[in-house]
């Protein structure tokens, strides 16, 4: 009875408590944001690695996938110990370059391209046609869907930094297919052909940026980076594990952004709460004394108070929860046009795990910010108490 | 071009050429002036060259280079096609211009002389390499919105808390005389004093927190870039908006109150 009757208090002062709620909603809403920005896109970044299968990435010593220039050389022979390693299910070698398309006398910009091999490769899911034959390429979606390029036509292009120094070696391909390709960014321009030809193309025989491995059926994938880094040792293994923590690494500014702004939201939280609470108590000081003096245990009061910040909390963070998913669809498609980050990311990742977590503290810091005035009221002498009363 | 360095301790011995190391570098192997150390490129494959350490440079603060934060060296340009695979072969070409030559004009002539060669203006190079910075600024912008609309609703709050505590004074002072008008004003003038206050201890802990924020980063990234900038532009920006906020939520709590009848501003 008394918990309710510190509850209905709170309907009382309508728009006081209304204007509390928004305040908790906005900040809960941040929280949950920055809860959700702090592990977002290491872990879609991690989803985005296996997707395919192809979980470990085989690249240079010391460098990581398409990071630099380097190649590994005498990548078919690398690709067979690699492959004899046990767990190993399937290799897939891939070759990156830039080619551009020549149209007459001009040259387009550079458009990445990556050797494959057709019936091995985790770059790509072909959506149209079928997977490149000698001559042949695929060509990403948009495009296709942005240069007008359908299966079956035929396009000039030049690799190498011949078509820079004005060496006009361009030569004509056939496009065989049109692929989802899965690291690209939103509305990029991507080629894949087989890795002999873009070999051939830019001089680089025998040689291989990366190999992704996957591998078999209840093989862990880190003891198994484990293994090729041993049987392979002149490359580096990287498992998703590791190229998450390299990720993590490289967001680590992120990650700070949310912990300091998550930080603020909370602090926000509890002194908008703890403000209502304290006005609410003084308010109903009086009431508080009255029952204090008819023998009302202080710990009920207490549970009155606390719980009035509680149910404060709860129906901020209800309020807060479609906002914050609200924002951080908004955030998110600011910060996907960061130049190259793959369009199928995100850098706000669900997870009920930290998002319950969030909505939690806010819950928890409500019934923390309640109970400083709660524990002012219970323990405020009661005669003095009661004789403010009546002044 | 990231390069695998070999240390070795090689005797005085032929000449052999220099290296300009990055002191961060220096600081982590370490290295010093007048060391020999073992180069080779990871893209070539080739066999380690020997380089003496001729100097010790600090990189230049740039902000496109921190999420990476490599260590660099730099070569004489043939040193380093010395230790590629590739030969003949630039990245890109720096020009200077002759005084009153125009910028557009050559950068059109230099792209008609090879197929495929791009030409930028100094200004279209930044506006294209800051793409990153242009994306994180408005998702700082995103987020200020945020926060300034939490802090409205806190202001706001707090200010119509303060008026309803004081309703029954206000309730006194409307019997005795005293108008909406002046009553309005008093509690706007309340509102700003607490805005201006508020926004001089907001404006204070800014430039502490930016300290502290760039002091962590200089350690974190051994770098000289600043993180956080408190400008007067910025602080009065803030000011302002916090003098606006105050006045609304300030308007906002003395309407309230201004439409209560006097007597019934006592009732609990």
């Amino acid at each position: 009875m008394i918990v309710a009757a510190s509850l209905r208090a709170l309907g009382r002062r309508r728009g006081r408590t209304a204007l509390a709620l928004a305040g908790i909603a906005v900040s809960a809403a941040l929280l949950l944001d920055m809860t959700m920005l702090a592990s977002g896109l290491t872990r879609s970044f991690g989803d985005l690695l296996g997707v395919s299968g192809y979980a470990l990435r085989v690249t240079p010593k010391g460098i990581l996938p398409f990071d630099s220039e380097a190649g590994i050389p005498g990548g078919d022979a690398v690709g067979e110990r690699i492959a004899r390693v046990p767990g190993v299910k399937s290799v897939a070698p891939v070759l990156g370059a830039q080619f551009r398309v020549v149209r007459g006398d001009s040259a387009g910009p550079p458009l990445f391209t990556m050797g494959i091999r057709p019936g091995a490769q985790f770059l790509y899911r072909l959506v149209e046609g079928s997977e490149p034959g000698p001559g042949e390429v695929v060509v990403s979606e948009p495009m296709s869907r942005l240069d007008g390029i359908r299966v079956g036509s035929t396009l000039q292009l030049a690799g190498g930094a011949g078509v820079s120094l004005g060496r006009r070696d361009a030569r004509t391909v056939r496009v065989s297919g049109v692929g989802d390709f899965l690291y690209d960014y939103a509305e990029q321009r991507s080629l894949a052909m087989p890795i002999g030809q873009v070999q051939r193309a830019t001089g680089r025989p025998g040689e291989v940026s990366l190999f992704g491995v996957a591998a078999a059926d209840g093989v862990d994938g880190d003891d198994l980076a484990r293994r090729i880094a041993a049987a392979v040792p002149e490359v580096s293994t990287l498992s998703t594990r590791e190229l998450m923590r390299e990720m993590d690494r490289r967001l680590l500014y992120f990650r700070q952004l949310a912990t300091i702004l998550g930080s603020i939201a909370m602090v926000v939280t509890a002194l908008l709460i703890s403000t209502i609470v304290t006005i609410g108590v003084r308010e109903r000081f009086g009431e508080i004394a009255t029952l204090r003096a008819i023998g009302v245990a202080r710990g009920r009061i207490l549970l009155a108070v606390v719980t009035e910040g509680l149910v404060l909390a709860a129906a901020g963070c209800v309020a807060g929860l479609p906002l914050g998913l609200w924002m951080a669809r908004r955030l998110d498609r600011i910060l996907l046009s960061f130049p190259g980050i793959p369009a199928r990311m995100t850098f706000f990742a669900w997870e009920a795990e930290r998002v319950a977590l969030a909505m939690g503290l806010v819950i928890a810091i409500g019934g923390l910010a309640g109970c400083i005035p709660g524990l002012a009221a219970v323990r405020s002498p009661l005669s003095q108490a009661l004789r403010e009363e009546a002044e | 071009m990231l390069l695998s360095l070999a240390l070795a301790a090689v005797l005085a011995g032929d000449p052999v050429p220099g290296l300009l190391v990055e002191r961060r570098l220096a600081e982590a192997v370490p290295l010093g002036v007048g060391d020999t150390v073992r180069v080779r490129a990871l893209a070539s494959g080739r066999q380690p060259r020997p380089f003496v350490v001729a100097g010790v440079f600090e990189r230049a603060a740039d902000p496109n280079r921190i999420a990476r934060n490599d260590f660099e060296v730099r070569f004489h340009l043939s040193d380093l096609e010395g230790l590629l695979p590739t030969h003949d072969r630039v990245d890109r070409f720096a020009v200077v211009l002759a005084p009153g030559a125009r910028g557009d004009s050559a950068a059109r002539w230099i792209e008609t002389t090879a197929l495929g060669t791009r030409a930028y203006s100094s200004t279209g190079l930044a506006e294209r390499t800051s793409a990153t910075f242009a994306v994180v600024s408005r998702f700082h912008d995103a987020i200020g919105i945020v926060t300034i609309l939490a802090s409205a609703i806190f202001l706001l709050c707090v200010m119509v808390i303060r008026v309803d505590e004081r309703r029954r004074d206000m309730g006194v002072l409307r019997l005795i005389g005293v108008s909406r008008g002046t009553v309005f004003r008093a509690i706007v003038l309340e509102a700003i004093g607490i805005a201006v206050v508020g926004s001089a201890a907001g404006a204070v802990l800014g430039m502490i927190v930016a300290r502290i924020v760039n002091a962590y980063y200089a350690h974190l990234y051994d770098t000289t870039l600043r993180f956080a900038l408190v400008t007067p532009r910025i602080v009065i920006l803030a000011a302002l908006l916090g003098l606006a906020l105050g006045a609304l939520a300030g308007a906002f709590a003395a309407w309230r109150v201004v439409q209560v009848a006097p007597q019934k501003l006592g009732e609990r």
